[in-house]
């Protein structure tokens, strides 16, 4: 019988394999730039900086496949604009994306950049941004989101942010530090000293701002943090328990849990203060609700039914409607940013997993094997999803894990990981 | 043997005159109440000791008090209504397999029953105050009174 049941795994793995789509290969040839002499040289140093940064970018990417670029390989600036086709044919690449740094006279940089369809010889978009000499890692992340765009249809994912509790030590000697850090890994930094306990950092859409829970006044609460001046206040000046964070899609309001003896309910407020409205008043855990795209929605988990359940009800608390049916217990739903898809936790005898479901509660689909799953937060591309797994040992890490079935990936970071927050693209 | 007993009469009666000399002689303003003689710690033993236990343990994810988990409160709520210059904080636990936010609801929810319970059995609603520390400290779900002074 278990071995029955073993070949049956198997058969559902290589199916799961089978399906995988082949990823879309793109060469990312050097820079190049239209200067001349040492400035030109200048240039090309930097257009290599930018390429690099656009080879990390879109390797990370389950979807497009980057070539291995050459810097021996030299691109003439002719060719940005009329590429050789047939020469990228030929090492096998679907898309090219290529461009030019030329210096300014104000000191300044423009960096071109140029996405084509390779197979059919076409231009599939183009985008110039004027940047600091220094902010050229910006340039890459706009240009590579500029190439997953016009290849995927979804918005790119490199010019975000990525915030999450960085953890050392263990048991309750372990410190907790809220992290945050672009996407690709770099400016990474912690924003609390470690002396208090911090959970689930939940960054503003445009990664301006961030809501977290600290236990520094002795209990659990909502506090903001201004990443820009790094000034912090609390979400609501009650001394109630708060907790679970999110922004609202255009980053204007808050909705979060806030305990009222032993019932914890939703309320939203503005996210630069004012009075907090509530949303739900049914007895027992209502926590972890998340806006629809549009604002117009939220989906909550609530254990009203006996068991954790996911219910979305409109952003003034009317229509409450539950919407998952499967066994166990559905907890922490987000609503992924083109409003296709929940992401939930999914709570059984044999562990979480991460799952996703269509908002009206079909289709849904498991992408994780768990058992120590929990957290998950969508990339702006809505085709990815970021999450916590706790591993046997105890300790904590961050995992990202593509829709398409593809196996889930560790996402590095200097410490131990838990709560992570993907925010969307930076304006 | 006679002897000896008007000794001992002689020196109670010593005692009970040199006792009641300090009141006698006393000026200015009365000594101050002595101060909690008791260290922290000490306090704590004793209400861990006379209450029967400070955690309460709830079981299968439920945050609703087992009639079982009425005596010891009951001996807590008396400790307390004793000692009314103490001052306890319920801390809540969730369960270790549950999702972090609804641990930490969980936890809240549990020490507010612990603390509900203690004010119905006539302690203080300013002596006790709640907090939840969710799945983030390892152990069972259950609620823990503790006593910070």
């Amino acid at each position: 019988m278990r071995k029955i049941f073993g070949t049956l795994l198997l058969a559902i793995g290589s199916a799961a394999a089978a399906q995988q789509p082949a990823a879309t290969v793109i060469a990312v040839p050097p820079l190049t730039s239209p200067d001349s002499g040492d400035k030109g040289n200048q240039m090309l140093a930097v257009g290599w900086n930018v390429t690099q940064a656009i080879e990390a970018d879109l390797r990370q990417t389950a979807e497009v496949m980057p070539l291995k670029p050459n810097r021996d390989d030299y691109y003439s600036y002719p060719e940005v604009t009329a590429p050789t086709f047939s020469k990228w044919r030929s090492v096998g690449a679907k898309a090219l994306v290529t461009g030019f740094v030329q210096g300014r006279s104000d000191g300044r940089l423009t960096v071109g950049c140029y996405v084509y369809d390779v197979d059919k010889g076409r231009e599939l978009a183009r985008k110039g941004f004027i940047i600091g000499a220094n902010d050229w890692r910006r340039a890459a992340h706009k240009c590579s989101g500029l190439a997953y765009t016009a290849i995927t249809g979804a918005p790119g994912i490199f010019d975000t942010r990525i915030t999450y509790v960085a953890e050392s030590g263990a048991g309750e000697a372990r410190t907790r530090r809220i992290a945050v850090m672009d996407s690709d890994g770099q400016n990474h930094r912690y924003l609390t000293a470690g002396d208090a306990m911090v959970l689930t950092p939940r960054l503003a859409p445009n990664a301006s701002q961030l809501a977290y829970v600290s236990f520094a006044g002795g209990r659990p609460a909502i506090r903001i943090i201004d990443l820009g001046s790094g000034q912090e206040r609390p979400l609501v000046p009650s001394d109630a328990i708060s907790f679970a964070p999110r922004y609202s899609p255009d980053g204007s309001r808050i909705v979060f849990s806030m305990m009222l003896g032993a019932n914890s309910d939703i309320y939203v407020v503005g996210a630069n203060g004012g009075q907090p409205q509530r949303l739900t008043t049914a007895p027992g855990v209502d926590t972890d609700p998340s806006f629809s795209p549009d604002g117009g929605k939220i989906v909550f988990e609530s254990d009203r039914s006996g068991s954790q359940q996911l219910y979305v009800m409109n952003a003034d608390g009317s229509g409450e409607r539950r919407i998952s049916f499967g066994g166990g217990w559905y907890a922490a739903p987000q609503w992924s940013p083109d409003g296709q898809w929940i992401a939930f936790t999914r709570r059984g005898q044999d562990g979480r997993r991460i799952g996703i479901m269509k908002a009206d509660g079909t289709d849904e689909r498991a992408l994780t094997a768990g058992p120590g799953d929990d957290g998950a937060s969508w990339a702006a591309s809505s085709r990815e999803i970021l999450y916590e797994r706790t591993g046997a040992n105890g300790r904590n890490g961050l995992y990202r894990v593509a829709l398409d079935g593809s196996q889930p990936r560790p996402l590095a970071t200097p410490q131990d990981g838990s709560d992570p927050d993907w925010s969307g693209v930076m304006d | 043997m006679r002897k000896k007993l008007f000794a001992l009469a002689l020196l109670l009666g010593a005692t009970a005159a040199e006792a009641q000399l300090p009141g006698l002689r006393r000026r200015g303003p009365a000594q101050p109440q002595q101060p909690l003689l008791q260290g922290i710690d000490a306090l704590r033993a004793e209400f861990a000791a006379q209450s029967g236990g400070t955690t309460i343990y709830y079981g299968g994810g439920s945050v609703a008090l087992a009639p079982t988990a009425r005596p010891t409160l009951a001996l807590q709520a008396a400790w307390l209504r004793r000692h009314p210059e103490a001052v306890v904080r319920v801390e809540g636990y969730g369960d270790g397999q549950d999702t972090r936010d609804h641990a930490l609801a969980a936890g809240a929810a549990r020490a507010e029953e612990v603390r509900s319970y203690l004010v119905l059995l006539g302690v203080p609603a300013a002596q006790v105050s709640t907090t939840s520390w969710g799945k983030e400290r390892p152990g069972l779900g259950r609620a823990v009174t503790v006593l910070v002074r």
